[in-house]
């Protein structure tokens, strides 16, 4: 009766959700600009405080044209903007690793990198390791370690070990900590981080 | 894609448990078939897809974003307040403070009077001063920090060691005692006259904060005259009533949802100011308002575990008999009414026999931010001082620690009045068997003796403790529904914290109808549409919740019973539910298969309505453990790293063995926080506030401070009293004896007896240097 | 919340110092301490110029003489995992190695460490203390725990937080400045300020200027480099006491070589006392015993960090009896 890795248990889909009054944000400000995508859309003149700047965002492979102001950080413009909530605010100020995304595929902490820095990147988030209502791999690893409690530092924690396998598909108890000792878990689940991670590695490689 | 509708009955012919006669209470379970297991939560999949929609990722249409301001002073009185420049900011679309007629409410009923949603004294840095909303969330702090404020700075007390002094500061007009608390039994001086040997040592916990990863907050949206609030919450019918109270409103037109949050420890059991504050500004802007503290107010506002300062005296005699107990302790709650030494003693009370024993408690107001209930309030602390003295009388009398507390076990509360007996108490196993499979014995040899060589240093500890409460009590009352295929539906008030609350319900009920936890869809934690419950948390969430639980399924399997008897003409005495049909016993060609009940079709659900029922009279229930844990010390450095723990633990049944492991590497996690990093400063000497109010000065334990090498070990007592599953609780007793366990054993290592939280390399150093030489 | 600014993402150095010249712009490297002094209003920044668009400061590469040169972006991790360094620049790497968490080391530049703010939590809460303008140090009667035991000279007591910088300065580095009068090379010994110079800067640098990169000399052979670091939490946690070492020896003999403390000072501290008891010694116990003590020499312990003396004492004691195990 173990959980099937790939599809989540009992098949649950990402659609039930979508029953809770409206979580995420709406799409108002964004509008997508496939001829965009990659181009430098950065001020070359100064962009003064308190007003919005045009930023192309590529974002898990779409690319989001939103307005930005310059202080705004990846964070808020992927969560508040795009919509996707996935990264999770935690401290903003770079000290617990709920925000992880990949940027080039390496992990960093979207609260202290500002969105007008992206341009021209590839931002991963949690939602982008999905593979339509399947779970990506590092995920499907959790689920089957039970790597999480409340679930808000997960986020985080799945960014970090994905980030980790694609730098080292096969990483030690040793170098699977360090990989996740820039992401606190208050609930204290570090073991099962830690096994998912292995895991994680396994199924990767096809084990 | 698979049929999975035909996928509802887990393994055909799995026994599944007797139904009792209408109006009969279940017995408890014996052997399980799905409860036990190891199985992932029936809610992996939200959380680790981001699909989970947390209080703070909820986005309503044209939705306004909160700020506050907060005194920056530990007390304080405020002249005045200009927002003038704040208000013409751009965004800004509401200011409220004291000034605000609408804003004139009273937040909390307190015994030095009642506290106001602005207060006009600040009696603790970060009190709230005044709130913005704005377009965006940049916009409310640029607004919140152009409000000026006029402050009568007034003088403070930050060390609750110094409140009772003459001349200190006052912080209510009443004095700074809180409360004082005494107990005793039997005769302290006879036992102490008794005692081969009588130690006494002081101990001190820092104060810790909670810091969930969630921050708190909530959004918040009326519709006319209903207003609906998405908090980030234990307990939503607790921010539901407060919310009620405040604001004046029937409890029917206050909503509280809370489907998912992000960790609270006790934070959480109660809403906020800026909950109130969120709802006012939403009526008054007429929009939907979201509210989330930052990272460093959380530090400053929502709750703390108070420091302790605590003195045990013990007697003993030679063969380890505990003759007489004495503790004190001083702590404080912080501004207001708080339970700053709550259950700090009721270790030294309850955990070991013992005739004669007192406790005296002094709780005293200082200017700082009230604490909250944080897992297992006065436990961890009260264990840090009782279980180190344990460790320092098996010393002095040359005993195993083991065996010391082997020898002095109750099977009794002594501490409630009549001595109730446990309704099971394995505290016994988890130290014999805790000992055993850690190879304590071997482990502290082996650890003796490589000690004289190396600058690296090992050592063996271990500590014991018991849960105040964990039994679980009423009310609660949930409702399974059963569709006509056999899928089930459960409607529960309770919030599942992370601790996995829902899959150990999706378990009973399956447990129950013979069907696939995946079979059963949760409804919770949401006022509008679920079932009363209490807040989840004092380990008590499942003791309390699954026995309703239960009993609803158990109500529903009746129910289909009757239908099968009046389908199959029989009595439905005779007739046996077995998940997928109902046959009768007599003559297994009567039977029927649940989808094929006409009146069910007709019907179209199954309503069962479970209650929990009272505790057993005259007993009492509560969870044991027992954790022993390896260390290093560098002697040169004072780096401590903790190579490996075991957590014996009985919480009665284990429910999910998955989950269950993962609350006691969780607690032990805390434990360490406790024990080696976690400590709240107050610049105490010049100005009252607090310096390290953020996750970089106030350390939690990472992934590198915590062991790879964790083993949990479940005794599983048959507990046929406490309710009808034998569970009790787990998420506080996993946290109760770890901090104690690491003291004792850097003790076992280096010879030093570090009495004061946290044991960092600051600390331990010096204690190293200012040892005497060794020989 | 961050407050507004102006920002900039100029694709020239001389186009970034010219903007860097004017009012109170800051440079933004990883960002990843900028950010934070921005959150919590530490000094005004009316003006933010990325360095991002500026490709050519990036990376590592060795120099015709077989030294190193690191561009000010290059990425911390990009560092502490470059073959190079780690083999023939031990002590760097494991330095780099050690900042903050990972995705601070990989967003982190080497420019942006050894420029970054202090962390005295004084000067990062909302207090207002000598070194952004106020009258006081809240430190030097306050919760000095963290803070140093060299160099207060009784004004400001912070301890610089950088890893990287004492392992610069203990394998003779220098930076190559960029402003608008040109550009310079400054030995990293050179680069800090003490607070009785100027308590409200923490390098050199001038208005405008920025690091462009930084050269380290090719290691004389015999050359052993290393950086130990003691902290109150495993992960993300700046330096209680600290010591990179690059230590010159002639078989089991130190020829000569640095000893430069962290979490010490205001600025990366050498400990001329440890580095003249081992030159031209072998590290025996005894003399491992000397140096371990006079580390501590001429120290100016504050209320609550007495400890220090005892850590760097045990922590030299243990870094150099590896050294000689290893020589
Ligand atoms: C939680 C946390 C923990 C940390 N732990 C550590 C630690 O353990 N050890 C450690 O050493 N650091 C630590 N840091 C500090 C910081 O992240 C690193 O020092 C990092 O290397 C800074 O680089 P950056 O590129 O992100 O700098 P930025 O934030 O971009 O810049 C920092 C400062 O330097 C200036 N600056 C940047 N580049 C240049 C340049 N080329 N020329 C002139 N001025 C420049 C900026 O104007 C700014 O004032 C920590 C930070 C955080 C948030
Ligand atoms: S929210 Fe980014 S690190 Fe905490
Ligand atoms: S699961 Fe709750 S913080 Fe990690």
């Amino acid at each position: 009766m173990s959980a099937n890795p790939t599809n989540g248990p009992g098949g649950i889909t990402r659609r039930n959700f979508l029953t809770t009054v409206g979580a995420g944000a709406i799409g108002a400000a964004v509008s997508e600009n496939a001829l965009a995508a990659g181009k430098e859309v950065a001020p070359p003149q100064v962009t003064p405080a308190g007003r919005s700047v045009e930023v192309a965002l590529r974002v898990n492979g779409r690319t989001h044209v939103v307005q930005a102001e310059t202080r705004w950080t990846l964070l808020h413009v992927l969560r508040e903007v795009i919509g996707l909530t996935g990264a999770k605010p935690g401290c903003e100020r770079g000290e617990c690793g709920a925000c992880t995304v990949l940027i080039d595929g390496i992990p960093r902490y979207a609260c202290l990198t500002l969105a007008v820095e992206v341009q021209g990147h590839d931002v991963t988030t949690l939602e982008g390791l999905m593979d339509g209502e399947k779970l990506g791999t590092v995920q499907a690893a959790f689920v089957e370690a039970d790597a999480f409690q409340c679930g808000y530092c997960t986020p985080g924690q799945v960014m970090a070990v994905e980030g980790l396998l694609r730098a080292n598909p096969n990483p030690s108890v040793e170098e699977i900590r360090r990989g996740v000792s820039g992401n606190l878990c208050r609930c204290g689940a570090y073991q099962h981080i830690f096994k998912a991670a292995h895991r994680a590695a396994e199924l990767k490689a096809g084990k | 894609m698979a049929d999975e509708s035909k996928d509802i009955y887990y393994v055909e012919g799995t026994p599944i448990p007797e139904t009792p006669l209408p109006g009969k209470e279940p017995p408890p379970w014996r052997e399980t078939s799905v409860v036990g297991k190891a199985l992932p939560r029936v809610d992996a999949y939200e959380r680790v897809s981001g699909s989970a929609a947390y209080p703070s990722d909820v986005h309503l249409p044209n939705m306004l974003h909160g700020a506050i301001l907060r005194c920056p002073h530990p007390h304080a009185r405020i002249r005045r307040i200009d927002a003038s420049a704040a208000a013409k900011l751009p965004g800004v679309r509401m200011i409220i403070s004291g000034n605000t007629p609408e804003a004139d409410l009273i937040w909390k009923k307190d015994p030095v009077g009642d506290m106001r949603l602005f207060e006009p004294i600040c009696r603790f840095e970060g009190d709230v001063v005044a709130a913005v909303a704005a377009e965006t969330p940049y916009q409310a702090w640029d607004a919140a920090h152009a409000i000026s404020v006029d402050y009568e700075v007034l003088p403070f007390v930050a060390d609750e060691r110094q409140a009772l002094k003459p001349g200190v500061p006052v912080v209510h007009p009443k004095g700074n005692v809180s409360k004082t608390d005494r107990y005793e039994r039997g005769d302290i001086a006879q036992g102490f006259a008794a005692a081969d040997v009588v130690l006494e040592e002081s101990y001190r916990t820092e104060c810790e904060l909670h810091t969930p990863l969630e921050p708190h907050g909530c959004v918040a949206n009326w519709d006319g005259r209903s207003l609906t609030i998405w908090e980030s919450s234990q307990g939503v019918y607790a921010v539901q009533s407060r919310v009620a109270e405040v604001l004046k409103l029937p409890l029917a037109r206050v909503r509280v949802i809370g489907h998912y949050m992000g960790g609270g420890f006790g934070s959480k059991l109660e809403p906020g100011k800026y909950t109130i504050i969120a709802a006012l500004m939403a009526k008054l802007s007429g929009r939907p308002v979201r509210l989330f503290l930052t990272r460093e107010e959380t530090y400053l506002c929502v709750g703390n575990r108070p420091p302790t300062n605590m003195t045990v005296k013990a007697g003993v005699k030679r063969d380890g008999t505990l003759t007489a107990l004495e503790f004190s302790v001083l702590g404080t709650g912080g501004a207001y009414t708080a339970g700053g030494t709550s259950l700090a003693d009721w270790l030294a009370r309850d955990l070991y026999t013992c005739p004669n024993v007192r406790t005296i408690s002094t709780d005293v107001f200082i200017n700082a931010g009230p604490a909250r209930a944080f897992r297992a309030p006065g436990h961890p602390q009260g264990a840090w001082a009782l279980e180190q003295m344990m460790d320092t009388l098996a010393e002095a009398i040359g005993m195993d620690p083991v065996q010391l507390r082997l020898k002095n076990i109750p099977s009794v509360s002594q501490a409630r009045e009549g001595n109730p007996p446990y309704t099971s108490t394995a505290f016994k196993e988890c130290l014999e068997l805790g000992a055993a499979a850690f190879g304590w014995e071997k482990a502290r040899g082996e650890a003796r003796a490589q000690r004289a060589s190396r600058h690296i240093r090992r050592g063996v500890g271990m500590a014991g403790g018991l849960w105040f409460a964990g039994g679980g009590r009423p009310p609660s009352t949930v409702v399974v529904k059963l569709f006509p295929d056999g899928s089930a539906n459960l409607n529960m008030g309770a919030s599942d914290l992370g601790t996995g609350t829902k899959t150990v319900m999706a378990m009973v009920i399956a447990e129950e109808l013979g069907i696939k936890p995946e079979a059963v869809q949760i409804e919770c934690a949401d006022t509008g549409t679920t079932q009363y419950a209490t807040p989840s948390g004092g380990s008590k969430t499942v003791p309390t919740e699954a026995p309703a639980v239960r009993n609803a399924a158990v109500q529903v399997k009746q129910k289909l019973l009757e239908m099968a008897a009046e389908a199959l003409k029989v009595d439905a005495a005779e007739l046996v539910y077995r998940g997928r049909d109902i046959a009768s016993r007599q003559d297994s060609s009567k039977r029927i298969a649940v989808k094929d009940l006409e009146a069910l079709k007709r019907q179209g659900i199954v309503v069962g309505i479970g209650y929990r029922g009272p505790n057993p009279k005259n007993m009492t229930t509560h969870p044991f453990a027992a954790q022993f844990c390896e260390v290093e010390v560098n002697m040169l450095t004072g780096e401590l790293k903790i190579l490996r723990f075991l957590a014996a633990q009985d919480s009665g049944r284990v429910m999910n063995r998955l989950t269950y492991g993962n609350q006691v590497i969780g607690g032990i996690t805390m434990g360490i926080g406790l024990a080696a990093t976690e400590q709240r400063i107050l610049d105490t000497g010049r100005t009252g506030k607090m310096v390290n109010r953020n996750w970089h000065d106030y350390k939690l334990p990472t992934a590198l401070d915590v062991p790879v090498d964790v083993t949990v070990l479940p005794v599983e007592p048959v507990d046929t009293a406490a309710n009808n599953t034998g569970a009790k609780g787990l998420g506080e007793p996993a946290t109760i004896p770890t901090a104690a366990a690491i003291a004792n054993a850097v003790y076992h290592a280096t010879g030093l007896r570090i009495t004061c939280t946290p044991i960092h390399p600051q600390q331990l150093v010096q204690r190293l240097a200012d040892r005497p030489k060794e020989g | 919340m961050l407050p507004s600014f102006d920002y900039i993402r100029p694709k020239s150095v001389q186009a970034a110092i010219t903007h860097l010249a004017t009012g109170s712009a800051q440079a933004h490297a990883g960002g990843t301490d900028l950010m934070g002094c921005l959150r919590e209003r530490i000094f005004p920044v009316g003006k933010v110029v990325s360095l991002s668009g500026l490709p050519e400061l990036r990376g590592v590469s060795e120099t015709a003489d077989g030294g190193l040169r690191i561009g000010a972006l290059t990425a911390l991790s990009a560092l502490s995992e470059h073959p190079i360094v780690i083999k023939r620049f031990g002590g760097l790497a494991q330095a780099a190695g050690e900042v903050g968490s990972p995705q601070l080391r990989n967003q982190g530049t080497l420019g942006g460490n050894i420029c970054q703010k202090p962390r005295c939590w004084y000067y990062r809460t909302d207090f207002t203390c000598l070194r952004k303008g106020g009258g006081t140090c809240f430190a030097v009667d306050g919760e000095n725990q963290f803070h140093c035991i060299f160099g207060g000279g009784g004004t400001c007591f912070i301890v610089h937080p950088s890893d990287t910088a004492p392992a610069l300065v203990a394998l003779n580095a220098t930076a190559r400045l960029a402003g608008p009068r040109g550009s310079r090379d400054v030995p990293l010994e050179k680069f800090f300020v003490l607070p009785e110079v100027d308590v409200q800067r923490e390098t050199v640098l001038a208005r405008g200027e920025i690091v462009t990169e930084i050269r380290i000399p090719p290691p004389v052979s015999g050359t052993r480099s290393s950086y130990r670091k003691v902290r109150a939490r495993r992960s993300w946690d700046f330096a209680l006491a600290g010591v990179a070492m690059a230590l010159r020896f002639d078989r089991k003999r130190v020829i000569d070589g640095r000893v430069v403390l962290s979490g010490a000072a205001p600025i990366p501290w050498r400990s001329k006392e440890v580095e003249q008891i081992v030159r031209g010694k072998e590290l025996t116990v005894d003399v491992i015993a000397a140096a371990a003590k006079a580390v501590t020499s001429g120290a100016e312990p504050l209320e609550k960090n007495g400890y220090k003396l005892a850590l760097f004492q045990g922590m030299i004691e243990e870094e150099l009896t590896l050294m000689a195990a290893s020589a």
